[in-house]
């Protein structure tokens, strides 16, 4: 009982110092990565790329050709419309077709996934509102809905279940062969756009649905997935356009667009996305769509027509957190680092990180060797203290700190 | 033996334990006026939006309140058995130190699982009267770490207590507030989900380290 109370004690300190001392390392010597910004330009057909190093901003093109700030902004000109409108240069015609500030605006977008989106926890009750009130703004509806066993809205005021309304929906949904519950549900829980288009739900055979409320009725419309197709994130977009209603991530880790009342799914162009770890921004307008996938040290970017066919790709990758002069310090110091948080996730757990190579080994080796002599200062025998050793040996400091802060002193 | 070294701990501790769980209880009271009078001015729809989409935290003053109430009867049990070294006498009697440390440590634990039983089904009652399921179960997610930090920081601080030598005493302070922070990580409602679990065994597993204190205790290191 002594024995396991203090190994439980000295897990628990590796677990906290596991956490604390690379926090601490890294707040102290962590310097900031240059991560380049590149867009495609439908002028120049060529990726735009601009740079933030030294203190400094350099503006280049993938041959090499440098930009001054404006000359970059000129090369980019559905990107920056509105600087280019100030200064009086924005020009007439791009690729022969005449320019109108109405035109570009609507075809404009940006979309931004990380991660963190996909692997988080749900809400698991959302808004359904009004898709055609007549009224200018959208309002928030008195109730919420779920969909488990059936579609239930719970009217907020008395957090009760509206039963008419509930039955309602429940049967509409039953009678399109709707399989409960539901796997997912994506919409725009907001009233802050242009317009309700309701949500797209998976049921629970996968089967993909598309719900909304229209005067007060439902309706519901059945979209035709591929057989063997599933999605693991969906996520509703609200563009002047009115192409698509969402992008989705399917299960094999392509991306496709949902198109508006056609509900078509196009697989876009983008090869060796991985949702889990990488970030995916999507930038369309009059001309092209420039698709970025960024992971640590990398980046992907690709520009689409507008008929979404690849037209250009360009790759970077730049050093690695691991590879910089503190990453190798660290890997001589630290055999594993233990966080709470992960950018890539809304969850809290243990997230270990394996330190890369084994530098660390040496570090491991001083710290038996001091804790040996430590050992002998007290007059213990180290025949006694084995497992100490194996601690150290393969936790290394977070293990040397932690068996002596709780020392094996009194159990020879 | 077991009821002469209960009622010892009650003497201690009583005053303390029904006036700090009556404080956890105000405090649950207290988030249940501000979310009734927010639903007064908000409409309860705009206020279960805040929640569910703004991540709106209505419990989050209750954050520290279980920590401040395991931290204040670990002192409050612990302090007066190494002023004068009163908890000598205690391991003279004719009964295993350990077994009299684990009755000490489980009255502890009974005691503040009643506090926290009270104030935590206080919380979810109050909350399933204006909140739906969805949100109750995601405030439960969150809200449980605070708890069990209460329990660890029970445990900790009864072992910091008692270990005699000074040095030693502020390492295991500073290696248990270091752990401590485990349990209050900033999150989203539900974000807590995944690691509940893992925290109710680590806590579980903190309870036995009592017997690491006592062991170094009788083997004269005061």
């Amino acid at each position: 009982m002594k024995k396991i109370s203090r190994y439980i004690l000295v897990f628990i300190a590796i677990l906290a110092t596991s956490v604390a001392l690379p926090k601490l390392y890294w707040l102290a010597f962590e310097k900031p990565i240059s991560r380049p910004f590149i867009m495609y330009s439908s002028l120049e057909h060529d990726f735009m790329i601009q740079r933030h190093e030294n203190k400094q901003f350099h503006r280049t093109d993938t041959k090499g050709n440098t930009y001054t700030r404006d000359e970059f902004e000129q090369k980019l000109p559905l990107f920056y419309v509105r600087q280019l409108l100030i200064s009086g240069i924005m020009p007439d015609t791009i690729n022969g077709r005449a320019m109108d500030t109405h035109e570009i605006g609507k075809a404009r977008s940006s979309y931004r996934f990380k991660s963190s989106y996909m692997i988080a926890p749900t809400p698991g009750l959302y808004p359904l509102f009004e898709s055609e009130s007549g009224r200018a703004n959208l309002e928030m509806p008195e109730d919420f809905f779920r969909i488990t066993d059936r579609m239930e809205f719970v009217r907020a005021s008395e957090n009760i279940i509206s039963e008419k309304k509930s039955q309602m929906f429940t049967t509409v949904l039953n009678n399109r062969g709707f399989d409960f519950p539901a796997a997912m549900i994506a919409g725009i829980p907001t009233t802050r756009k242009s317009c309700d288009e309701g949500y797209i739900v998976v049921d629970n055979s996968n089967q993909m649905f598309h719900i909304k409320m229209v005067e007060a009725e439902p309706y519901v419309a059945k979209v035709e997935v591929p057989d063997g197709l599933t999605f693991k994130f969906i996520a509703c977009v609200d563009f002047s356009d009115k192409k698509y209603y969402s992008y989705l991530i399917s299960s094999d880790n392509e991306v496709y667009i949902l198109t508006q009342d056609e509900y078509e799914l196009i697989k876009l162009p983008i090869e060796g996305f991985i949702p889990e770890k990488e970030e995916l921004r999507i930038y369309g307008n009059l001309f092209n769509y420039t698709v970025i996938s960024r992971g640590t040290s990398s980046l992907k970017v690709i520009a689409l027509d507008k008929e979404y066919n690849k037209v250009d790709e360009y790759t970077e990758s730049w050093t690695k957190l691991s590879d910089t002069k503190a990453g190798k310090a660290a890997s001589f110091i630290f055999p594993v680092e233990l966080n709470l948080s992960n950018l890539n996730s809304s969850f809290i757990d243990f997230y270990f990180e394996r330190t890369k190579g084994f530098n660390w080994l040496i570090l491991n080796l001083l710290l038996m060797i001091a804790h040996f002599f430590i050992i002998r200062k007290t007059g213990l025998k180290p025949t006694k203290n084995l497992i100490d050793f194996a601690v150290i040996a393969v936790t290394g400091i977070f293990g040397f700190l932690a068996v002596n802060i709780f020392q094996n002193k009194f159990f020879d | 033996m077991f009821k002469s070294v209960v009622y010892k701990e009650w003497i201690k501790t009583k005053w303390f334990l029904i006036i700090l769980t009556f404080i956890g209880l105000l405090a649950v009271g207290n988030i249940f006026l501000k979310v009734q009078h927010n639903i007064a001015f908000n409409d309860a729809n705009k206020y279960w939006y805040l929640i569910l989409f703004q991540n709106h935290h209505y419990f989050k003053s209750l954050k520290f309140v279980p920590l401040f109430i395991g931290l204040l009867i670990a002192l409050v049990q612990y302090v007066p058995e190494i002023m004068d070294k009163r908890i000598k006498l205690t391991f003279h009697l004719p009964i295993n130190e350990n077994k009299i440390l684990m009755m000490m440590l489980g009255y502890g634990f009974i005691t503040l699982l009643a506090s926290y039983a009270l104030m935590f089904f206080a919380f979810v009652g109050l909350s399933n009267q204006v909140l739906p399921t969805e949100i109750v179960q995601a405030t439960i997610s969150s809200i449980t770490p605070w708890f069990l930090a209460g329990f660890a920081a029970y445990f900790l601080v009864a072992l910091v207590v008692l270990e005699a030598i000074w040095k030693y005493r502020i390492a295991y302070f500073v290696a248990a507030s270091a752990f401590m922070l485990f349990y209050f990580e900033s999150s989203i409602p539900g974000g807590y989900n995944l690691i509940n679990l893992k925290l109710i065994l680590l806590t579980i597993a903190i309870s036995i380290s009592l017997s690491f204190s006592a062991y170094r205790f009788r083997k004269g290191e005061m």
